[in-house]
């Protein structure tokens, strides 16, 4: 059996389908691609995938980790890949396909990319500069367990943050997988309550999946 | 901005928001340059249902089958939606290119129930049509038309509508893209179009139709013009075994209400229910060869991905060879983990090797229409079951590992007394002692009997279009009544809304007069009636009285033999001479044999020129 990892965007209009539809979505894929995916053997038997991190509806991606089972041992990568994204939707596709290395617990941070328009954009990338030169960044996170506030700042690596034209573009490595997860939109929540300048925020994107010591997660 | 700018812009503060991109599988993207005719497929109501509904995705694959012509889906907006869509000046658009329904050649409308009219009225509005055929140009484009069944009356809804389609679309939706291609090229207008439309078998264009009325309220005459045919017959497809069907689905992202394959297995029914209008629209019964069944179900089942199918029909076992076809399929979908769901069966031909074939493949609830609660009831509306039928099939069920079974009822029928509705009660009681007298019945766990009782809604093109609706006072009484009759708890008794039954009768036997009120209604905010947490009775009320119409003319009324009706001038090939004879026999509580037994004479060979069975 091959246990494969394959890393698939979700662009365009896919970041409209929620982390429920893309389950649905992809067991479909798998349907219509004919490949001889490794089944579940309990009492309602189902093609066995399972994703590593969901993304938030509205987010984009190239770096989406999916993991599943091949039974024909002799089966060709590229073979794989291209039967699953001949019968794709528009704006997902398999980018890369390997036989999977780390365990989905290796997953410790994600890298996410935004900008945030504003008519005054100035202001707004000094409002920024600001909240991350804060001792702390406070928030409120919804967690299964009620509401607790958290501290943004020691787990937020800042590693871009420039004022281009009208908007402010910036790039965030967070923490990621089953132990903690922060979304970026944390943060631009944090600058809502901190700064009056209004904005809106566009073209989110998560870029990198990585392991502790910031390699990629394969 | 751009159009698809300007929905992104604000889609992810929707619920669902997949429902209003598009980019599914299995959608049709063409380029429009090199397209003549397009046609926006509209579904007055939300994604979630229209998405289900097997027509639609049969004309768009048949009109995208032709290279010349490009067919887009579009449903009503939600709540949210259309609020952002007013408040952004973002114009109902079609979900293939994301262009506005206006700039298309032809916006349709599936009508499937008599609640989704409002939502008609709203999707125009917010496509920036306007709602009134008579306020849009003269210019040939924006030809708005309908079909569906309740077309079958389209006089509630002549002054919205350019034309009407009747009966089955497959053959005369090309006939009319055609000819509006070629009227387009001549530089025809929209009234010359209408003018050679008519003339198309199964075309009904309301602005050649007058109606006159008598003082009583009763329609004096029918004034045809332009030409156009005095009845317009329905449209039938002669070889049923070869019609178009489509080999793929748009497979959504969000959940539908029936997110599976469905593949069609027959058309019309042999039972002639006097209650039921789909029993006689859609006549003669037609059925396709276990052999096409299968490959249609195969093909689709693999382009879409779908790992459910579910079989379509009024009644599926009545198929001539249901054994040969449920075999072949069962074998298919066991090997290929796929689902397969048989809606539609009968009480009286459900046999033991027929369940045995459906255990294989699901163990969900059983679902039985009785429909009456006594024998004399069932005879009257020529529900050809009896008790004994009945009970065998729930003994079957019961010793086959079931423990609940659903019962449809309906309450407000013809000549139907108190004991016909404490027989109801007494009915589900004996199905449940039965479940208790069962040696072998399924252990640990506690039998269900559920009863859903619906309000009787007369329709038109049915024996029963001439019978009045209980009042809502009556109808109140007897649901009370029945609620008392229930004795064990194990009886679940549900039923429905009167107020949405009685809304139902008056838009479904109504005349051109209620157009008025359709329109007061919308104004007046009234929108997705058929939904619970959406209906307001009481501004349909207000309407009623501000057009002074009485909704109790249209739903309360004995009907005369010899009235006209507003839809007489509709051939539906069932002739109203059946229809009077069937309502006479009904009353003298006689049943008449179903198709297959014996023909009782309703036209419908005559009209198609051939037996229904040789």
């Amino acid at each position: 059996m091959l246990r494969l990892r394959a890393t698939f965007e979700k662009t365009g209009r896919a970041k409209y389908i929620s982390h429920l539809d893309l389950n649905r979505c992809m067991l479909r894929v798998f349907r219509r691609s004919k490949l001889p995916v490794w089944y579940t053997e309990g009492f309602n038997p189902h093609p066995y995938y399972s994703f590593a991190l969901a993304l938030s509806l509205g987010f984009e991606s190239r770096c989406e980790i999916m993991d599943f089972n091949i039974t024909d041992d002799n089966m060709p990568l590229e073979e794989i890949r291209d039967r699953l994204n001949a019968v794709m939707p528009e704006g997902m596709g398999i980018v890369d396909i390997a036989v999977q290395q780390k365990k989905i617990t290796a997953i410790a941070k994600a890298e996410y990319s935004f900008s945030l328009v504003s008519e005054d954009s100035a202001e707004l990338f000094e409002a920024v500069r600001k909240l991350t030169e804060q001792p702390e960044i406070l928030i409120e996170k919804k967690t299964k367990k009620g509401i607790k506030t958290v501290d943004l700042k020691p787990d937020t690596e800042i590693l871009g943050c420039e004022l281009n034209g009208g908007s402010v573009d910036m790039v965030m490595r967070l923490p990621a997988g089953t132990q903690t997860n922060y979304n970026p939109m944390l943060f631009v929540e944090a600058l809502k309550k901190s700064c009056s300048v209004p904005f809106e925020t566009a073209n989110i994107r998560r870029t990198k999946i990585l392991c502790e010591n910031n390699e990629k997660f394969s | 901005m751009n159009l698809k700018e300007k929905i992104e812009k604000h889609l992810l503060e929707v619920q669902k928001p997949s429902r209003y991109i598009g980019g599914e599988v299995g959608s049709i993207i063409k380029d429009k340059s090199k397209v003549d005719v397009r046609f926006a497929f509209c579904f007055p109501d939300t994604y979630d249902i229209g998405m289900s509904h097997i027509g639609m995705k049969i004309l768009y694959s048949l009109k995208n089958s032709r290279e010349n012509f490009w067919c887009e889906r579009c449903f009503a907006p939600d709540e949210d939606f259309e609020k952002i869509m007013r408040e952004n000046g973002i114009p109902l658009y079609a979900l293939e290119s994301l262009d506005p329904i206006k700039d298309f050649d032809f916006i349709g409308f599936t009508m499937q129930y008599e609640l989704s009219y409002t939502n008609v009225l709203n999707m125009l509005d917010l496509a920036e049509i306007p709602v009134f055929a008579k306020d849009r140009t003269n210019e040939l484009t924006q030809i708005v038309v309908a079909g569906g069944p309740c077309v079958c009356n389209p006089e509630p809804l002549a002054d919205f509508f350019d034309l009407f389609i009747l009966g089955e679309g497959e053959e005369v939706n090309l006939e009319l893209m055609d000819l509006y291609n070629e009227m387009k090229k001549q530089g025809a207008d929209r009234m010359d179009f209408l003018r050679k439309a008519a003339q198309i078998e199964g075309v009904y264009v309301p602005r050649f139709y007058e109606f006159s009325y008598k003082e009583d309220g009763v329609i004096e005459g029918v004034t045809v013009s332009e030409n156009a045919p005095k009845t317009v017959k329905k449209r039938i497809i002669k070889d049923f075994d070869k019609v178009f069907y489509p080999e793929n689905f748009v497979v959504p992202f969000t959940e539908i209400v029936h997110d599976r394959v469905s593949v069609e297995v027959l058309r019309g029914c042999i039972r002639g229910c006097r209650f039921c209008q789909a029993g006689f629209i859609y006549r003669p019964f037609r059925e396709k060869t276990p052999d096409t069944i299968y490959k249609e179900t195969k093909c689709l089942c693999e382009n879409t991905g779908y790992d459910e199918v579910s079989l379509a029909s009024l009644s599926t076992s009545d198929h001539s060879e249901i054994d040969e076809m449920l075999t072949k399929l069962i074998d298919y979908t066991a090997g290929e983990r796929i689902n397969l769901s048989l809606p539609s069966l009968r009480v009286d031909n459900f046999s033991e090797s027929l369940l045995e074939k459906i255990k294989r493949v699901r163990k969900s609830g059983l679902t039985f229409a009785a429909e009456g609660g006594t024998q004399r009831l069932r005879d009257v509306i020529n529900k050809n079951v009896t008790e004994e039928e009945i009970m065998n099939t729930c003994r079957i069920a019961f010793e086959g590992g079931y423990s609940s079974v659903k019962l449809y009822f309906m309450m407000g029928l013809p000549t139907e007394t108190d004991e016909d509705i404490v027989g109801i009660a007494e009915l589900a009681q004996r199905i449940l002692d039965l479940f208790y007298s069962i040696e072998n019945r399924p252990k640990g766990r506690s039998p269900q009997i559920s009863v859903s009782c619906a309000t009787f809604v007369p329709k038109p093109f049915t024996p029963f279009q001439f019978e009045p609706q209980d009042t809502r006072s009556e109808v109140e009484r007897k649901q009370k009544l029945l609620l008392d009759s229930v004795k064990s708890k194990k009886i679940k008794v549900s039923y429905h809304d009167p107020n949405v039954s009685l809304l139902e009768a008056v838009l479904a036997k109504g005349d051109r007069r209620l157009c008025k009120v359709i329109y007061t209604a919308w104004k007046m905010g009234c929108k997705f009636d058929s939904w619970s947490e959406h209906f307001k009775f009481d501004t349909w009320l207000e309407a009623f009285e501000k057009c002074g119409a009485d909704p109790s003319f249209y739903a309360n009324r004995r009907l005369e033999f010899d009235e006209i009706l507003p839809w007489d001038h509709l051939d539906y090939l069932v002739s109203k001479d059946f229809f009077i004879r069937e309502n006479k026999t009904a009353h003298k509580s006689v049943t008449t044999p179903n198709c297959r037994q014996r023909c009782s004479g309703c036209g419908v060979n005559k009209a198609v020129g051939r037996e229904c069975f040789c």
